[in-house]
């Protein structure tokens, strides 16, 4: 029979932060060849819940516990190495010894690395060249801690609120009409804490609370089912979802509104007339909505290093901001002197924290100023490459795995423009309301965004509205067209891009003011107006 | 990582435990234990790079718990894990946790039983989806992959003549811009499964090793891949690495073309990215629940040309993605979704089966009556996917394809293929391709990246310029304009999964291709 058993919860970390940070930073010195090292350990409770169609779906209360070492080691030539893995209740009787076996593990791994990169130089006598030693930008070693900020504490949400939760948010979603053919509603809230310590003595303790609602809904009409979804969330308590939050640039409405507002828009959007687009460009006034995702794909990706250096040419793709160290974009103006773009842990968001996961302090990074490349998001050993400051963009979303450069609050700065006189300016145009799916370009040189809601603009007013529409153009030119920039800024939490291998979904903020430019309109089916079947 | 026997020992004493709590009704427990090694490789040769940048792994181990409780408000379902402990406490915490979070479902019906046209007909162990070899690999052989991959790329780099003459000396050919990126994955997995239902405990250990390479010549904007799969690391040589330096240095000197309609061949890669993107989710059951499928009510109706099919196969033996058993303790198989252009069924788990058998609207949904049509819609496909590949206990189960298989009816090769096209272009390798308005309407977007050339009267002519062409169009449209279909196909792996698609080369007519990013030729 099972005995009494202990549970792991954020507290657990306070056993152990002495004697890990003594294990990082002393007993490795014991290590042949280590010239740094590093661990993460996280914690997470979390509460959570989903309803489907009014119904309840699944619900639970659970805890993750799990860590990841970097080591980087070698003789000649240095190299990296890591490990993670995926921690329990037993395991905290023996925490010690399962993250010194694991230590040893990555400085095996770096070792070996390091050895076949001497090698590498060696046989390629001409493409070894580039093959350097590992390094790592100087960042102050911080010893701090940092805890949550919120009101509802997420521990003490009783599971059966949640769940009530998900499934009104459904209801909620279905009394907008009838031709609702399925609704699903999510609500989850949790408090997170991590420690980071490393080998030359950080030794940080941050804690987040944050709570997330999600809501999707599909609609039937003359036109085919539309489909629908949207997130709702902040870094705080459970309040967030019962009472909703504005701070100015965050505007969270409570969960039942921010469901009804969903399957409002969804049965209006639903029954408008797919867009037919014209074939030339347009003007384009873009909402706050869909701002959050251009801003996104279009700004924060291609200003990430690891993109622009090369490292994600599988996968995420490059940045065309960047060729090589000679030829790139920095310092020249590629957008309109009217946008700024900015990434900013430091202020409110779903990216925000002091210190990210290299232990590097928080602090805004200027992308564009005015029109003009300034810098790019980077991790320690890009910015090592690159000869910049390291600006605390390296993120992980869970400790086992290993961090990336990533978007924090990026954004582009408002304007002082009223946002109404943006559209009322317009003689013959296009309102762009709402983001749905991208398709950006390899280096985000080009991109495809749909909306939820396209208007037809005519002599300033908005005037028809149509569906399965969007908007497409290349980078550099749509950013240099733009002549408007609003006063309206909005911060909207984006919970799931995609980056790495294995694939890491992560929360960052995103958002910007009401915006003007000039762009080509998509519509449904095929770019030469070959309908669907 | 824990061992089979271990794995079976927790699952019958966790089985044991939970059935004799008497709130429980049914009760299934399924164990694993499961190892990603992973090495990121990034070289270039203009810019100080690590070559292997990242030798790295993740694990854990432990079990998950469904059950259904008695309770005064009725029977309630529920799911908890708990993570690296096998022991009766470990069991204890994860019954609990699934009883403090069970809901009243009232679309359940009950959990999975060997009630479906799906029978176990063989000997499950036979699959050989196993390596001890690589279920044995060390730090010292994670690292050697990457370096494996890194020098058969760099081998052919610095042997190519082309890029020789291109460089003028052989000390210049760095200042072309050389890049290799991309990863070795190697996935360990172990699990075990019992239930009221089947409780003879069943176990399945599979291995696979997948490698996927890009490489590229970025002076010349050239680019190409190649990329690997296997359930057995003798297999695994790094030659994806130099596959894709020699399709990159061919790619040199590419084209553009400008915005039109054109007839095509999609290679491997870009029929594996379209299908999976924006194809596969509307032949999930779950998603026609949603109403997010553009195949509802079509069951048996022709939605493609007659010359495509599609089926997923998880037990065929000898393919990467074969398993013994679904994680629902079910036996895998062969399921039809579309043949010879007709719609077949639909990949589905237990929960969604029962789900349709018992929906009034059942028959609306699907096109047929449920059950008359129950080898289209068997549980075949229920499992919990880790993140990146494997098996994970602290998911629950869900529709997961595992060989997707296509095949045309005419055994074209690929000089017929080209023939029918003419004029047009070979499509090698896509990007972010996803059904931009939502996935009922089967529009896409993406743009081409690489190994791709164009085609004039019926010869590859030129290179196509990567990075050029955004194409528009719509994933019906394209199964039903099919020209011609190889029947050679080739194992292509998708990013962050162990999902494996047999893909052939696809030949389509009036392909919507727009000409983008001129403005980068001076950027």
């Amino acid at each position: 029979m099972p005995t009494q058993f202990s549970r792991v919860t954020v507290e657990s970390l306070d056993r152990f932060r002495a004697n890990l940070q003594s294990l990082v930073a002393e007993k490795t010195k014991s290590l042949p060849s280590l010239r740094y090292c590093d661990l993460r350990i996280q914690v997470r409770e979390q509460k959570s819940a989903v309803a489907e169609n009014g119904s309840d779906k699944a619900s639970s209360e659970d805890c993750t516990f799990d860590f990841g070492v970097r080591a980087i080691a070698g003789e000649r030539s240095s190299a990296s190495g890591y490990y993670g893995r995926v921690l329990g209740t037993t395991d905290l009787d023996q925490l010690e010894d399962v993250i010194w076996d694991s230590i040893k593990q990555a400085h095996n791994r770096a070792r070996a690395n390091a050895r076949h990169k001497s090698r590498a130089r060696n046989r390629f006598p001409i493409l070894g060249g580039s093959l350097n030693s590992s390094g790592l930008a100087e960042v102050p070693v911080c010893q701090d801690t940092v805890h949550a900020n919120y009101t509802s504490d997420p521990r003490q949400v009783p599971l059966s609120e949640i769940s009530r939760m998900a499934a009104d948010g459904c209801k909620s979603i279905q009394s907008q009409g009838n031709n609702i053919v399925y609704s699903a509603a999510s609500a989850s809230t949790f408090l997170l804490r991590e420690l980071y310590l490393s080998s030359d003595g950080a030794d940080i303790d941050q804690t987040f609370a944050q709570t997330e609602g999600f809501a999707i809904t599909i609609c039937s009409s003359e036109h085919g089912n539309f489909e629908l979804y949207d997130f709702t969330g902040h870094q705080k308590g459970w309040e967030i979802l019962t009472e909703g939050y504005d701070n100015g640039p965050i505007v969270l409405p409570n969960f039942m509104d921010f469901c009804e507002a969903l399957g409002s828009d969804a049965i209006e959007v639903a029954a408008a007339p797919p867009l037919k687009p014209p074939d030339k460009e347009v003007t384009v006034v873009t909402d706050p909505h869909f701002n959050t995702l251009l801003v996104h794909e279009v700004v924060g990706h291609p200003s990430e290093l690891d993109r622009a250096l090369k490292y994600e040419t599988g996968y995420a793709g490059r940045s065309w901001f960047l060729k090589n160290m000679q030829d790139n974009q920095l310092g020249k103006q590629i957008a309109s002197p009217l946008v700024t773009a900015y990434s900013d842990p430091t202020i409110e968001g779903y990216g925000s924290f002091s210190y990210d996961h290299e232990g590097t302090p928080a602090r805004r990074a200027y992308i564009l100023r005015n029109g003009v490349l300034e810098e790019f998001l980077n991790n320690r050993q890009t910015a090592a490459i690159m000869g910049s400051e390291p600006n605390g963009s390296a993120r992980s979303t869970e400790a086992q795995l290993v961090p990336l450069i990533r978007m924090t609050n990026t954004i582009f700065a408002p304007g002082n423009q009223d946002p109404q006189s943006i559209i009322s300016e317009v003689e013959d145009g296009y309102f762009i309301a709402g983001h749905r799916t991208p398709s950006i370009a390899e280096s985000r040189e080009n991109f495809r965004i749909t909306a939820v809601k396209v208007y037809e603009i005519k002599n300033g007013q908005l005037g028809r509205l149509y569906r399965d529409g969007g908007m497409t153009s290349d980078s550099r030119d749509y950013f240099m067209s733009i002549d408007a920039v609003g006063s309206d800024l909005r911060v909207n939490p984006i919970p799931n891009c995609g980056k790495g291998q294995p694939m890491q979904a992560k929360r960052m903020s995103n958002g910007g003011p009401t915006m003007r430019g000039t762009a080509r309109l998509t519509g449904p089916g095929s770019l030469s107006g070959n309908q669907r079947i | 990582m824990v061992s089979l026997t271990n794995l079976r020992r927790a699952v019958k004493n966790a089985l044991a435990f939970t059935s004799s709590q008497p709130d429980v009704s049914e009760v299934e427990v399924f164990a694993s234990a499961g190892r990603n090694l992973t090495v990121r490789l990034n070289y270039t040769s203009h810019i100080p790079s690590n070559g292997v940048e990242e030798p790295k792994s993740t694990e854990g181990y432990g079990l998950g718990i469904r059950a259904t409780f008695n309770t005064t408000n009725g029977v309630k379902t529920g799911f908890g894990s708990e993570p690296a402990d096998l022991s009766l406490n470990g069991v204890a915490r994860a019954l609990e946790k699934a009883r403090a979070g069970a809901v009243t479902d009232p679309k359940f019906v009950s959990l999975p039983k060997l009630d479906s046209p799906q029978r176990p007909t063989r000997d499950t162990t036979s699959l050989a989806n196993y390596d001890p070899a690589l279920m044995k690999i060390g730090n010292q052989g994670l690292v050697k992959t990457g370096w494996s991959m890194m020098e058969r790329g760099l081998e052919a780099f610095e042997s190519s003549k082309d890029l020789l003459s291109l460089a003028g000396y052989p000390e210049k050919i760095s200042e072309l811009g050389l890049i290799l990126g991309g990863d070795v994955v190697m996935l360990q997995d172990r699990m075990a499964i019992g239930s009221t239902h089947i409780p003879s405990i069943q176990t399945d250990q599979n291995t696979v090793v997948m490698s996927f390479a890009t490489a590229m010549i970025e002076t010349q904007s050239s680019k190409g891949s190649g990329w690997s799969v296997s359930s057995q690391l003798a297999d695994f040589s790094g030659e994806s690495a130099g596959e894709a330096a020699r399709n990159a240095i061919a790619s040199i000197n590419g084209e553009r073309i400008p915005t039109g309609e054109y007839n095509v061949i999609l290679g491997p890669q870009a029929v594996t990215e379209i299908l999976e993107w924006v194809l596969m989710p509307g032949l999930s059951m779950d998603m026609i629940f949603a109403g997010a499928s553009p195949f509802i009510g079509k069951l048996g109706r022709m939605v493609a040309s007659d010359n495509f099919n599609l089926y997923d196969n998880g037990s065929e033996p000898g393919m990467p993605s074969s398993k013994a058993i679904t994680d629902e303790a079910l036996p895998t198989g062969r399921t039809n979704l579309i043949q010879n252009g007709k719609l077949s069924g639909f990949l589905s788990d237990y929960y969604n089966y029962q789900r349709i058998l018992n929906d009034p609207t059942g028959s609306e949904k699907l096109g047929a009556d449920p059950r008359s049509v129950l080898e289209s819609i068997a549980p075949r496909n229920g499992f919990r996917p880790n993140n990146g590949g494997g098996r994970n206990f602290a998911g629950i189960p869900r529709p997961v394809p595992t060989n997707l298989i296509i095949e045309g009816n005419r055994a074209n090769n690929q000089e017929e293929l080209l023939q029918l096209v003419g004029n047009g272009v070979y499509i090698g390798r896509i990007w972010y391709t996803y059904p931009v308005n939502g996935t009922a309407s089967g529009d896409f977007s993406g743009t081409i990246i690489g190994d791709s050339y164009l085609i004039k009267d019926g010869k590859f002519a030129a290179p196509l310029k990567p990075n050029t062409i955004r194409m528009n169009d719509n994933v019906l449209r394209l199964i039903n304009n099919i020209l011609g279909i190889t029947s050679k196909h080739r194992a292509t792996v998708r990013w962050s999964s162990d999902q494996v698609t047999w893909a052939p080369q696809i030949a389509v007519s009036g392909y919507g291709l727009e000409e983008i990013s001129g403005y980068m030729e001076n950027a």
